[in-house]
C-alpha cells in the first residue's frame, strides 16, 4: 500500500510539472501493473483522481495560499512560535496515510467511501477547534482557558485521546448524557398527550436512575433491559419504572397501553418508529415508500410484539402521608394471566377483531422467527431480552449517539430505520437501496459496541478519537451539500440551550443557579420542596427551570413530549443573546457582585492581555490579527471599563460562541 | 342522530386518515426542506411559498372572510352550563347569574354583563362535544385539531403554525412581526414537524412590550457594541467558512435588530396602565389588548393564541369570596377583557377581518354540584365565535334541559361539532383550503390540515356565515 501511495505522489508530481502535456492527453493510460487493479488510485478510478489532482494544480497558487492564510489567520494561527498543528486543505493523502489502513473502524469506512468517490476531506481540525468541540460534545461545557493553553502547548502526540479520556471520566460527562438520555427516554413530570402524571418525584427518580447508570458505566443493554422489564411498587423510589409509566395511554382499552409500550420500545430501542403505524393496520398500502420491512409487515405481527406487554398492569398508589386522591405514585407489575385479545371497538386505535379463528394473540417477536418467552420468564422480560440481544438494538443505539456527535445520523431520521435495508451483506432487492449513508460502518460499529459490552463511553471514545470526527468544519474547496452524509467535513451545530447558558455562566465566572421544584405542591399541605443546581445541564426536566426558563426556551430545548430538541436559529435567540438579563448582568462589571468575575479580575491587564484572556476564556481560542486590531481600537476609545464590557458582550454574541464547529 | 352514530362508527375505525402512497404526488421531504430550510441549515429564510406538490387539496371554496385569528384557550375546561350554554337549575344555580334572554338565547348576565352588549357579534355553538375529558390530552387536541394519542399526534403542528406556513409568503418587506404569537401560553404546542421558523413566538404580554427589545445599557451603547460585534464577527457571518448555519444568523440578528428600539413595535406591544385598566388590569386582559394592537399594526402577525387557565373548578365553583377562583372571578376576567376587545375592534373595523374563537378543552358535569361543590370533567362544551365575517347574535345547536347532550345539532353535518370542525372553520375563514395535505411529513404519508377533511368527514361550520 505504501508503495502505491508513493507512486501516486510521484505521478502527481509529474502532473504538476507538465500540466499542458497532460491536459492534451485525451485519456490517460491505465497502468499495466495488475497489482493496482483494486486500488482506487491506480485502478479504474485513476482518471478521476488525476483529474482532481490536475484541477488542484491548475488553481493559481496565489489564490490557494491566500485562501489558506485567510482561514488560518481567522483562527489566529500562522504566528512564528505557534505550536498548533494545521494541515492545509488540498493535501488529499495526509489523512488517508493515517487512516485508511488503521484499526479505527470509523476511519476505515468514512475515508474508504471518500476515497472511492474521489472526495477530498476537509483538513484536520486545529488543537483549539478540537478541544472546544470535543469538550462541548462530551460534557456540554467549554474548556477552561488554562486547560486550553496547556493542551495546545502539550507536545504529546497522544494528547487528543488522553483528553478524551479525561472528559469521559468527568462529572460533566454524566450531566450532559443524563440530559441526552432524559430526552431519549422522554422523562417529564407528565405526558400531556395522555394525561399521565409522573409528578416531580417520579421525574427526579427517573433522572437519578439515568445518572447513576451512566456514572457507574452500566452497559446500555442492561439499561434498556431494566426499563423494558421494570417491575416495582413505587415509581417515586424506583426510577426505572417511569419509562413504562410514560407509555400509559388514556381513553382506550388496555390494548392501547400494550400497543404504546410496544411502539415506544420499537422507537427508542430499535429505531423503528413506523412500527406504530403497523399497530393499527398492515404496512402494505401505508408505509410502502418508507420501509421495505414495514411494507411486508402485518397488523397481526405487530400484535405479536404487543402481546409481550399484555400482562402488564400500572396502578395508581396513594401516598399515605398525603391523603389527596390526586397525588399518587405508580406501581408496575406483571400479572400471570391475560393475553392480547382481539376484542376492542373503541379507543385510540381501530377496532381489534378476530382474525380467522384467532381471538387472542400470543407473544411472537417480529424479528425472531417465532421467538417467545422462556419457561419461568414473564413475557415482558422476554421482550426485554429479545430486544436487547437483537443486532438492531446495537445499530439503533449507535445511530442515535452518532447523530449527536457527528450531527447527522448514519440513518436519518434516526428513529426511522428500515430493518430490511440496513445490512450491507444482504442488500435489499432493486429498486430499494441500502438506507444508511455508510452501511458497513453502521454494521461494524454496532458489532464493536456489542463486543465491547455495550459500553457507552467506549463507543463515544471510538467516534471522537477517529480522524473523521477530527476533520475541520472549514472546507477550503468547493463544497457539495450531498457530501454531508459522508462526513467529508465537520458539520457545525448550534449549542444546546443548556450549553449556551452554562457557557455564559462558566466563562463570566458569575453564577446563575437554577431552582427546580422536586416535590409536589398540594392544596393544603406543605409547600413544594426545591433543589438548586448551579448548571442548566443539571436540571432534570425542561418543565422545571425557574427563572432560567425564558432564556433556555429561546434555544428550543424541546419538551420531551411533542416537541423535540432543535438546533435551528431564530430572531428570538438573537434578541435573547443581545438583551436578556443573563447576558447583560454578566457583561457589566458595575452590577457584578463577584470579585472573581472574568471582567473584574482582568480589567487591569494590558489591552493585549485582556483581549487574549477574554478570547481564550469565552471562545477557547486566541484572536487573529484583525480581531486584535478591532478589539484594541475599541478598548482605547473612551471609557475602558465600558469598552471591556462591550467586548465581552460581543464575544457572547459571536456565532463561534454559540456554535460548536 | 343517524348521522352522529354513523360518524362515530367511522371515527372509531379510523384514528387518523390514510393516504395511500400511490395517491401522493412526487416530491419528498428533502425537496420540501430544500425550499423551507432544514433544522440543521437554519430556517429563517424559509418564507418561500410552499410548492404545489407539497400541498394538495380538494376543490373547496374557503370563506376567506378573515385576515387574522385570535384563538383563546380557556384551559382547565369551563363549565358550559354556567357560562355560554346557561342552564338554570332550581336551588343550585346562583341567583346572581341574573339570567336573561337576548334574541332568544339564554345569557348569564350576572357573569357576562359587558359581553352582552356585543351579542350581535357573537355566535355561540352549543352542539359541541369534546373527544376526551383529560386536560392535557384535550388541550393538545384543540391546538392541533386531531388526536394527540394517535400515531401522527406527536408530530402535528399547532393550527397557528399551519396558518403561519400558509400566510408567511404573503408578508411584505415592512412586515416584521412574528406571524404566529402565543401570549401567556408557555405550554402552547409548537410547530411539530415543520421548520422552527413556524414556531410560535411565546411571551407574556406586559406593559414593557416585547421582551428583549431594549438593551439595559441603552440604545447608543448598543450601537457601539453592535458595530464592534459586526467588526469581529463579520467574516464568520457572511460566506462563513463554517457554512450556512452561521450565515443564517446575520439574518436573525438583522431581523431582531428591526424589532428593537422600533416605535412601531413599542406602539403595538406596549400599553399604558389606563389602557390595561380598560381590559380589566389582568394578564389575560393585557394579552387581548396586545393582540388587538398587534393586529391593528398590520405588521405581519396573523394568528394569536391566548391562554387563560384556572377553569378546572372541582371545588366551590360558585364561590364569591375575594381571592377564590370561581365562575364569578374568572368570568369577570373574561367579561372585562373580551368585551373591550370586541368593542374596540368593532369600533375601528378590525372585527370584520379578525376571527375570534374561544373554547375550553371540554365542559363540566351538569345538574347538581359534586360533594365538593364543584363540577367534574364532561364532554359537552361550547365554542364561542365572533368577528371575521361570522354572523353574530345567535346560538347554533341546542342542548337538552340539563346541558348534558345535544338536542338539535343546528348545522348541516347533523352531528356534534368537534374540534376538527372548529379547526376547519378557522382555516376556511382565513382563506386556507382545509382539505390540504402536505407531503413533507416524516412518515412521507401526507399530513392533512384537518384529518379526513378530504373524505368530507369534518368540515367548516358554514352556518356561522349564513
Amino acid at each position: 500500500m505504501k508503495r502505491n501511495v508513493g507512486g501516486f505522489l510521484a505521478l502527481a508530481g509529474i502532473a504538476l510539472s507538465g500540466v499542458a502535456g497532460w491536459a492534451q492527453t485525451a485519456e490517460p493510460e491505465e497502468p499495466a501493473n495488475a497489482d493496482h487493479a483494486e486500488c482506487t488510485f491506480f485502478g479504474p478510478k485513476r482518471a478521476q483522481f488525476l483529474e482532481a489532482a490536475l484541477g488542484a494544480a491548475r488553481r493559481p497558487r496565489r489564490s490557494f495560499s491566500q485562501e489558506t492564510e485567510e482561514i488560518v489567520g481567522r483562527l489566529g494561527g500562522n504566528r512564528g512560535n505557534d505550536t498548533r498543528q494545521f494541515v492545509p486543505g488540498g493535501s488529499r493523502t495526509y489523512i488517508n496515510q493515517q487512516s485508511a489502513g488503521t484499526a479505527n473502524v470509523v476511519d476505515r469506512h468514512i475515508f474508504g467511501v471518500l476515497q472511492s468517490r474521489g472526495i477530498e476531506p476537509a483538513p484536520r481540525s486545529t488543537d483549539y477547534e478540537f478541544m472546544r468541540r470535543v469538550s462541548l460534545d462530551l460534557t456540554g461545557r467549554v474548556p477552561r482557558p488554562e486547560r486550553v493553553t496547556a493542551f495546545v502547548s502539550d507536545s504529546d502526540a497522544d494528547k487528543r485521546s488522553k483528553y478524551v479520556d479525561e472528559l469521559l471520566q468527568s462529572p460533566e460527562w454524566v450531566d450532559k448524557w443524563t440530559m441526552f438520555f432524559g430526552d431519549l427516554f422522554r422523562n417529564t413530570d407528565q405526558i400531556r398527550a395522555t394525561n399521565t402524571v409522573r409528578r416531580a418525584e417520579g421525574r427526579e427518580a427517573f433522572s437519578a436512575w439515568i445518572r447513576q447508570s451512566l456514572l457507574t458505566g452500566k452497559p446500555y443493554n442492561k439499561m434498556a433491559y431494566e426499563l423494558i422489564a421494570a417491575e416495582g411498587t413505587n415509581s417515586w423510589t424506583q426510577g426505572e419504572l417511569n419509562w413504562q409509566i410514560g407509555n400509559r395511554t388514556t381513553g382506550g382499552p388496555a390494548q392501547d397501553n400494550f400497543d404504546q409500550m410496544a411502539a415506544s420500545t420499537m422507537e427508542t430501542f430499535l429505531g423503528v418508529s413506523h412500527f406504530n403505524c403497523v399497530m393499527c393496520h398492515n404496512g402494505r398500502g401505508h408505509v410502502d415508500s418508507l420501509s421495505l420491512w414495514g411494507k411486508n409487515t402485518s397488523r397481526l405481527q405487530a400484535y405479536g410484539f404487543a402481546a409481550f406487554f399484555a400482562q402488564t398492569t400500572m396502578t395508581q398508589q396513594p401516598r399515605d402521608q398525603r391523603p389527596d386522591p390526586n397525588i399518587y405514585y405508580w406501581s408496575l407489575a406483571n400479572v400471570r394471566t391475560g393475553g392480547y385479545s382481539l376484542n376492542t371497538t373503541t379507543g385510540n386505535r381501530p377496532p381489534r377483531t378476530p382474525i380467522g379463528s384467532t381471538r387472542t394473540v400470543a407473544p411472537d417477536y417480529p424479528f425472531g422467527d417465532g421467538a417467545t418467552a422462556n419457561a419461568g420468564e414473564t413475557p415482558r422480560a422476554a421482550a426485554a431480552r429479545l430486544v436487547t440481544s437483537d443486532f438492531q438494538f446495537a445499530r439503533a443505539a449507535v445511530n442515535y449517539l452518532w447523530r449527536e456527535l457527528m450531527v447527522r445520523g448514519l440513518v436519518e431520521p434516526v428513529n426511522q430505520m428500515d430493518p430490511e435495508r440496513l445490512d450491507p451483506d444482504n442488500p435489499p432487492p432493486s429498486p430499494w437501496t441500502l438506507q444508511p449513508s455508510n452501511a458497513a460502518l453502521l454494521r461494524d460499529l454496532a458489532q464493536e459496541f456489542i463486543d465491547g459490552g455495550y459500553n457507552i463511553r467506549a463507543l463515544m471514545r471510538r467516534i471522537v478519537t477517529s480522524d473523521a470526527y477530527q476533520l475541520s468544519a472549514r472546507y477550503p474547496g468547493q463544497w457539495n451539500p450531498d457530501w454531508e452524509g459522508l462526513h467529508a467535513r465537520r458539520l457545525v451545530k448550534r449549542l444546546w440551550a443548556e450549553e449556551v447558558y452554562d457557557a455564559i455562566v462558566q466563562t463570566s465566572n458569575l453564577p446563575a443557579p437554577i431552582t427546580m421544584t422536586v416535590t409536589t405542591r398540594i392544596a393544603n399541605g406543605a409547600a413544594a420542596e426545591t433543589r438548586v443546581v448551579p448548571w442548566a445541564m443539571q436540571t432534570t426536566s425542561p418543565s422545571s427551570r425557574g427563572g432560567a426558563t425564558a432564556f433556555l426556551n429561546a434555544f428550543y430545548p424541546g419538551d420531551r413530549e411533542d416537541t423535540d430538541r432543535r438546533r435551528d436559529g431564530s430572531d428570538q435567540q438573537a434578541l435573547t443573546l443581545m438583551n436578556n438579563a443573563l447576558v447583560m448582568n454578566r457583561t457589566r462589571s458595575s452590577t457584578s457582585a463577584g470579585q472573581d468575575s472574568l471582567l473584574k479580575k482582568n480589567i487591569n491587564k494590558t489591552d493585549r492581555e485582556l483581549i487574549e484572556t477574554l478570547y481564550l476564556t469565552v471562545l477557547s481560542r486566541l484572536p487573529d490579527e484583525s480581531e486584535r486590531a478591532a478589539a484594541g481600537k475599541a478598548l482605547t476609545a473612551g471609557n475602558r471599563q465600558q469598552a471591556a464590557e462591550n467586548l465581552l458582550w460581543a464575544l457572547f454574541n459571536k456565532v463561534d460562541f454559540f456554535f460548536n464547529y | 342522530m343517524e348521522n352522529e352514530s354513523k360518524f362515530l362508527r367511522f371515527v372509531a375505525g379510523h384514528p387518523h386518515a390514510h393516504v395511500p402512497f400511490y395517491a401522493r404526488p412526487a416530491g419528498s421531504r428533502r425537496d420540501f426542506f430544500r425550499v423551507l430550510g432544514t433544522g440543521v441549515a437554519g430556517s429563517f429564510l424559509a418564507s418561500a411559498p410552499a410548492q404545489a406538490q407539497i400541498v394538495k387539496g380538494a376543490a373547496v371554496r374557503p370563506r376567506n372572510t378573515a385576515k387574522n385569528a385570535i384563538f383563546i384557550l380557556l384551559a382547565g375546561a369551563p363549565s358550559h352550563i354556567d357560562t355560554f350554554d346557561l342552564k338554570m337549575t332550581d336551588g343550585i344555580t346562583p341567583t346572581a347569574f341574573a339570567p336573561s334572554t337576548i334574541k332568544g338565547v339564554a345569557w348569564n348576565t350576572g357573569v357576562f354583563p359587558k359581553l352582552a352588549a356585543s351579542f350581535d357579534d357573537i355566535a355561540l355553538v352549543r352542539s359541541a362535544r369534546a373527544w376526551a375529558a383529560q386536560h392535557t390530552l384535550s388541550q393538545t387536541w384543540v391546538q392541533i385539531g386531531r388526536n394527540p394519542a394517535a400515531v401522527l399526534g406527536d408530530i402535528a403542528p399547532n393550527i397557528g403554525a399551519i396558518v403561519s406556513v400558509e400566510k408567511k409568503p404573503e408578508r411584505t418587506s415592512g412586515q416584521i412581526f412574528p406571524t404566529f404569537l402565543a401570549l401567556n401560553s408557555d405550554g402552547a404546542v409548537g410547530a411539530g414537524y415543520l421548520p422552527a421558523s413556524y414556531e410560535p413566538f411565546k411571551f407574556a404580554a406586559s406593559q414593557n412590550g416585547l421582551p428583549n427589545t431594549t438593551n439595559a445599557d441603552g440604545a447608543a451603547r448598543l450601537e457601539a457594541k453592535y458595530s464592534l460585534l459586526q467588526g469581529l464577527d463579520g467574516p464568520l457571518r457572511a460566506q462563513s467558512p463554517y457554512g450556512d448555519p452561521m450565515n443564517d444568523f446575520s439574518a436573525f440578528y438583522q431581523s431582531a435588530r428591526g424589532l428593537m428600539y422600533n416605535a412601531a413595535v413599542d406602539k403595538a406591544f406596549k400599553f399604558t396602565a389606563a389602557e390595561s385598566a380598560r381590559y380589566g388590569t389582568t394578564s389575560f386582559g393585557n394579552a387581548l389588548l396586545t393582540a388587538k394592537q398587534v393586529l391593528e399594526a398590520n405588521m405581519g402577525t396573523r394568528y394569536i393564541q391566548v391562554t387563560l387557565g384556572g377553569w378546572d373548578m372541582h371545588n366551590n365553583i360558585y364561590a364569591t369570596q375575594a381571592g377564590q377562583t370561581s365562575i364569578f372571578s374568572l368570568g369577570k376576567v373574561v367579561d372585562d377583557a373580551l368585551s373591550t376587545l370586541l368593542a374596540d375592534m368593532k369600533g375601528n373595523g378590525q372585527l370584520n377581518e379578525t376571527l375570534v374563537v374561544m373554547m375550553g378543552e371540554f365542559g363540566r358535569t351538569v345538574g347538581p354540584l359534586s360533594a365538593t361543590a364543584g363540577r367534574d370533567h364532561f364532554l359537552q362544551q361550547f365554542v364561542f365565535f365572533a368577528g371575521g365575517g361570522v354572523k353574530g347574535g345567535r346560538a347554533i345547536g341546542i342542548t337538552d334541559a340539563t346541558g348534558a347532550r345535544t338536542k338539535e345539532f343546528g348545522w348541516s353535518a347533523a352531528r356534534d361539532v368537534r374540534v376538527e370542525d372548529v379547526e376547519a372553520t378557522i382555516y376556511s375563514a382565513l382563506g386556507i383550503n382545509w382539505t390540504n395535505i402536505r407531503y413533507d411529513d416524516p412518515f412521507g404519508r401526507g399530513f392533512e390540515y384537518v384529518p379526513f377533511a378530504n373524505d368530507g368527514l369534518y368540515q367548516p361550520i358554514d352556518e356561522l356565515w349564513t
